[in-house]
């Protein structure tokens, strides 16, 4: 026993030693990033935590590869008290964990959850042998099958420990309680052959667990420590918003972005360890999808190498090293600039891994340190600069789109309206757009709702500037808006514009502006179960089109799809809801040139796929990129926003 | 009053602006005697064409140092000729030297310039009507200052002849330069890199927009282009998003074209563009918005998606040619 | 290198009710184009070279705020000749910026270089920068797409049909440049807010008797044409290939 116990140590010893110490380079390289506020909100983090890991919630978005890990996790957590009980056993034969390891009851859920363990790993291996679906295309493999391989050894190991323990009388628990042991234990006689192979078994499975333990932290596999760390430490806040910067510090601390590995937030280098190479994220991603470079997945995993690769130097604070930029060395232009901030990564990973944050903390340093970003996108920045628009239109003919309609416009002075419509920049200047903002109008006004809008003092959210990047244009325009709405006295907003509606919503009050703020088809939706709008179908078959900024960032789901039955037979496409599958404009891709295959074209094909004769949709940005994919396609279909719909259906 | 006229020519002929400015300096003097004062070779030759635009008498400034062009060499002739002439007012085509000439000119004499004209509104005292930006917008101005100086803006005034005139009577002299005067002076010409349709000279122009959306959009206007012997012009967005370079650029800071034809495909027409085509004899627009500005400035238009129309237009036009 | 604050217009003039100026109530504003590349081709030449760019402005008080933007592109300090009410001619804008560079003069030496754009977006009159150089007594070479600085002297390149001419004069000197001399850059998020700190010298000039007197602004007529349309879509294009036959364009 002594020698047992000597080797154990030894065991333990070495292992533990590798683990801490890689362990401590792991909370170093996370201490050392930059500060962000995670506090708060504890309730909704306590809740996160049970449903997203203890629940799986998020892994079961897809069912069988979710209940795989279920019940891998799941059997991780009932047989952690065996490591224990093993390592009892290692040392002195006779001994185990008092009380529990004697339970009948606790034998029979170790031999259960071994067993879906195993079932688990085998589905596992099936999927990752036979099916290889693509979202792995980019992760380590190999590391993958090593840690499958270990874990079936962990269990098969604990099984047949407790096979022989059974075949020797050994058992301190009711043989009858663990039903695969006992079967196992057919396999064994009493003699002398078995009671070396309990010995292996115990300590094979112990040294399994204990190189496991080693080499966990120098893996992927750390995601089991940090995934829990992260998920709690997880956004609260509403998806749509981003992070505020601060430009009023010295001279010195001018860093605006993520530029070097330097530069990233604690959050953000925790982000890089938690992430398992999946490709759930990969799988949903509108860019990837469409063959283009970005991967959410390889995005992440590029970081984290570029963390371990130039961290450690940081963390030692070795002499005269300099990070060097993110930019091209770890992530190429093309990366940064591909995404449309649609979100769908994020809601798919299921370790809370916030890949548009890291997006934008690289365009933000991009754009406003270096200059360096597409040309084509200049000419926005400029124009929502100067003239307030990204369009470069004249603010004065910003209203001329309700000319004919008598549309109030709220002069500096008027008394607040019960509502304002911020009709916003594509529905004051682009034409396709138009016909949604006059179709809301006259219906505001059919419903005879009280409501103006700002006319030419409405300028640009500074949303295609923040989403570039540009967070000092953007904190400019949002002072500015503000500052108008605060004077007006406004305290309700209706916005035909997902986009406007998000930062109107959700990150102006950061500024000072604290507005209750709905969607069009909210306010829309509301105004017909009230009866204040009546609705005649005969709109045909409609299939809706979930704007990202809507279903995703802001949970706006089931008003518009009212507003559809309403007028029509709504038929419904696959990538729906919050699975929706983005238009191609957002992160400022309205523009930004794409390079490869076309994101508007997929998701136009997919609606044509439903044969509806309309694709409605509730943003103005949908409604001209869907248009251009329809008619690029040259499929029979009508892109129509949801309020022309409405319109349309009231004077039938 | 009398009036001297700035003409402008290459290897003695006539340059096209020159002649508008001519109209207006005849209507200026009102049947009061108009010289042209010509610089440079082949001013002698030249001058036998302005009979018919009804110049009296033509000086003609020579010297062997006028070879190359020198804007204080060209005001000093300017200003001699005044001294000469004693004349009420000096008009100048308002092209890149005439406007130069003559603000050198107003400088040295210390002397309002009425630069780019349009009209002549009164004569005495003397107010005019000029352009300002480009075009889109005019100023009534009175000229406080004797002589005049005003320079005529291309494309407004046309140029009108007179009937049965007979060819202005000749006389040279030589101005008095001094080293000043030739200190800036063109040192050498460059040719250009390339051939091809000069935009400010090409008959046809294909112009693309915002709405052509890339720079590889614009393969179609090329495709177009060649069809029609035209150049391809671009709007300033364009050149701002790099898709294509700025001597491509129409506009009021960038060429200014007339052509018999100038299409604008997906120019939404801000006042900016306007001032480039405005020279233009017809626009037809190609846009999707039925209330895009340059409908407003244009004599045709077609409504629609640019990528359908711009291939369907070279499409008809190869059937045409087909035997 | 002196600027102009203009307006952004759009695709129409709006004049007010005295007819003196344009709308500008809901206008962005920017300097002219020409003016822009003017000020990058200056801030280049010093980054290569060394030395100190000025920015000079004659305008209102709001002009300001387009001296930060050139100071934000890399120009080194401002001088504001903050004016209000009637438009200044160009021949008093002349003269006051001529008394301006003067007095800079006498106390920090000659300017190497004086910049102007070729002419202003707004009023284009077109003789500024040749009637501050007369005076000064400086060679002026206007309309430039090339600027080489070298030795003392400038290399300056203008396009005319057929390529470009090239002048070479000594410094110090006077230029007017184009749009498209260069691309300006874009510029970062520290400079903008660095060149919030930028010293810029205001001062209040008088303004001289109008020697070229703006009576009024008057829009152009027919800025209500309305185009013949010839069709919609694809369909259009056997009408607007007759149009070109009319015209005799088509091949």
């Amino acid at each position: 026993m002594l020698i047992g116990a000597l080797a154990l140590a030894a065991v333990l010893a070495v292992s533990g030693f590798l683990f801490v110490r890689r362990t401590k380079l792991l909370v170093d390289l996370v201490r050392i990033g930059k500060p962000t506020d995670r506090s708060g909100d504890l309730p909704e983090r306590v809740r996160n935590e049970a449903e997203i890991v203890l629940g799986q919630r998020k892994l079961l978005q897809r069912l069988v590869p979710g209940l795989i890990h279920a019940a891998i996790f799941w059997g991780f957590l009932v047989l952690f008290p065996t490591i224990v009980i093993a390592m009892i056993g290692a040392v002195d034969r006779e001994a185990t964990l008092p009380w529990l390891g004697e339970q009948g009851w606790f034998a029979l859920m170790v031999d259960v959850f071994a067993m879906l363990v195993l079932a688990g790993v085998l589905g596992a291996a099936y999927i990752r042998k036979v099916q290889r679906p693509a979202r792995f295309q980019g992760s380590h493999l190999g590391e993958a099958d090593l840690i499958l391989a270990l874990i079936a050894g962990i269990v098969v190991t604990l099984l047949l420990w407790h096979a022989s323990r059974i075949a020797l009388g050994l058992n301190e628990w009711p043989a009858g309680w663990s039903p695969v042991s006992d079967t196992l234990s057919g396999l064994f006689g009493d003699g002398g052959a078995t009671k070396v192979l309990e010995r292996v078994f115990v300590w094979a499975h112990v040294l399994i667990i204990l190189s496991f333990l080693a080499y966990l932290p120098h893996s992927k596999h750390l995601h089991i420590a940090t995934a829990a760390v992260n998920v709690f430490f997880g956004r609260t806040s509403a998806p749509g918003r981003l992070e505020p910067l601060r430009f009023d510090g010295p001279e010195e601390d001018m860093r605006f972005g993520a530029g070097t590995v330097a530069d990233l937030t604690w959050k953000q280098t925790l982000d890089t360890f938690s992430c398992t190479e999946c490709g759930r994220c990969q799988d949903v991603c509108p860019a990837w999808t469409t063959g283009k470079e970005l991967s959410p997945k390889l995005l992440i995993m590029a970081l984290r190498d570029q963390v371990f690769d130039e961290g450690p130097p940081l963390v030692r604070n070795a002499e005269g090293f300099e990070a060097t930029p993110l930019v091209p060395n770890a992530v190429s232009d093309n990366v940064v600039w591909d995404c449309v901030t649609c979100g769908a990564c994020v809601r798919e990973c299921p370790v809370s891994i916030e890949h548009v944050d890291h997006i934008i903390d690289l365009r933000r340093h991009l754009v406003m340190m270096d200059s360096r970003f597409p040309s084509e996108a200049e000419p926005m920045l400029r124009d929502v600069e100067r003239a307030s628009n990204p369009w470069g239109k004249a603010q004065s003919e910003r209203a001329d789109w309700a000319e004919e309609l008598g549309v109030r416009v709220l002069e500096p002075g008027d008394p607040a309206p019960e509502i304002l419509y911020w009709v916003g920049c594509a529905a004051s200047f682009d034409e396709r757009a138009r016909t949604a903002a006059r179709s809301t109008a006259k219906l505001l006004q059919a419903a005879g709702v009280d409501f103006a809008i700002l006319g030419p003092r409405e300028s640009c959210t500074g949303d295609p500037a923040r989403r570039m990047g540009n967070e000092y244009l953007f904190q400019a325009h949002a002072e500015q808006n503000v500052g108008t709405l605060n004077e007006a006295g406004v305290t309700k907003i209706v916005a035909s514009c997902p986009h406007c509606f998000n930062t109107l919503g959700n990150e102006y009050s950061d500024f000072g502006g604290n507005y209750e703020v709905v969607h069009h088809t909210e306010l829309l939706a509301g105004l017909v179960r009230e009866g204040r709008l009546e609705t005649n179908g005969g709109a045909g078959t409609v299939t809706y089109h979930d704007s990202c900024y809507l279903a995703r960032h802001n949970d706006v789901l089931a008003d518009p799809r009212e507003l559809v039955e309403a007028v029509g037979e709504p038929v419904e496409m696959k990538r729906s809801g919050k699975r929706t599958f983005c238009c191609g404009a957002g992160g400022a891709h309205m523009w930004m040139e794409e390079r490869g295959g076309k994101i508007n074209e997929e998701r136009a094909r997919e609606a044509a796929e439903t044969g509806a004769d309309t694709l409605a949709v509730a943003c103005p940005f949908c409604t001209v990129m869907l248009d251009d994919g329809v008619r690029q396609r040259g499929d029979d279909l009508r892109v129509v926003d949801v309020s022309t719909l409405l319109a349309e259906s009231l004077d039938r | 009053m009398s009036v001297l006229a700035l003409v402008e020519q290459i290897d003695g002929q006539v340059d096209e602006l020159s002649l508008q400015a001519l109209s207006l300096a005849r209507e200026l003097a009102d049947g009061e005697p108009l010289t042209a004062l010509l610089a440079g070779e082949g001013g002698r030759e030249a001058s036998a064409q302005l009979g018919s635009h009804g110049v009296a008498n033509a000086l003609v400034a020579e010297d062997e140092r006028l070879g190359a062009y020198a804007p204080g060499a060209w005001a000093r002739s300017v200003t001699d000729a005044i001294d000469r002439l004693g004349t009420g007012a000096v008009v100048a085509p308002g092209t890149v030297r005439g406007n130069e000439v003559l603000s050198h000119v107003a400088a040295r004499l210390d002397l309002p310039f009425a630069a780019n004209c349009a009209a002549i509104d009164e004569r005495s005292p003397l107010t005019v009507t000029r352009v300002r930006w480009g075009g889109s917008l005019l100023e009534e101005a009175r000229v406080h200052g004797s002589p005049a100086l005003l320079s005529v803006a291309p494309h407004t005034v046309p140029a009108a002849t007179v009937n049965g005139a007979d060819a202005p009577s000749v006389e040279s002299f030589a101005p008095a330069l001094d080293e000043n005067d030739l200190l800036v002076r063109v040192a050498e010409h460059v040719d250009a890199a390339t051939a091809g349709i000069s935009l400010a000279e090409a008959k046809v122009v294909v112009s693309g927009g915002r709405g052509v959306g890339s720079a590889d959009g614009f393969g179609m206007l090329e495709e177009l282009a060649e069809l029609l012997h035209a150049a391809v012009g671009c709007s300033r967005v364009v050149t701002s998003a790099g898709w294509r370079p700025h001597t491509d650029q129409v506009g009021q800071t960038g060429t200014k074209v007339s052509p018999d034809l100038y299409i604008a495909c997906g120019i939404s027409g801000a006042t900016q563009h306007i001032a480039g085509c405005k020279g233009a004899k017809k626009i037809l627009a190609i846009n999707s918005d039925a209330e895009a500005p340059i409908l407003a400035s244009a004599d045709y238009a077609v409504i629609g998606d640019l990528t359908e129309i711009v291939p369907a237009i070279t499409a008809e036009l190869r059937k045409g040619r087909e035997p | 290198m002196c600027v102009k604050r203009v307006p952004l217009t759009g695709g129409r003039m709006v004049l007010t009710a005295d007819e003196q100026a344009i709308e500008t109530r809901h206008l962005g504003f920017t300097i002219s184009p020409h003016e822009e590349c003017g000020v990058e081709e200056a801030v280049r030449i010093v980054e290569a070279q060394g030395g100190e760019t000025t920015v000079l402005t004659l305008g209102p008080p709001e002009a300001e705020e387009q001296i930060r933007e050139t100071l934000a592109t890399g120009a080194d300090r401002g001088i504001l000749l903050a004016v209000e009410g009637e438009e200044w001619d160009p021949q008093a804008t002349a003269g006051a910026i001529l008394s301006t560079i003067e007095s800079e003069e006498a106390s920090g030496g000659a300017f190497d270089l004086i910049v102007f754009g070729n002419e202003s977006a707004d009023s284009g009159n077109f003789q500024v920068g040749i009637r501050v150089a007369h005076a000064l007594g400086r060679p002026v070479v206007t309309g430039l797409k090339g600027l080489t600085v070298d030795g003392g002297r400038a290399r300056c390149e203008q396009e005319v049909a057929g390529g470009r001419d090239v002048y070479d004069v000594p410094l110090p000197a006077v230029v007017t440049v184009l749009e498209g001399i260069n691309l300006p850059r874009y510029p970062s998020v520290p400079a903008k807010l660095r060149a919030r700190q930028k010293p810029i010298d205001k001062s209040s000039p008088e303004r001289p008797d109008s020697r070229l007197e703006k009576l009024r602004l008057v829009l152009p007529p027919g800025q209500g044409k309305q185009a013949e349309i010839l069709g919609e879509g694809a369909d259009a294009a056997p009408a607007v290939v007759g149009v070109m036959r009319d015209l005799g364009v088509a091949p």
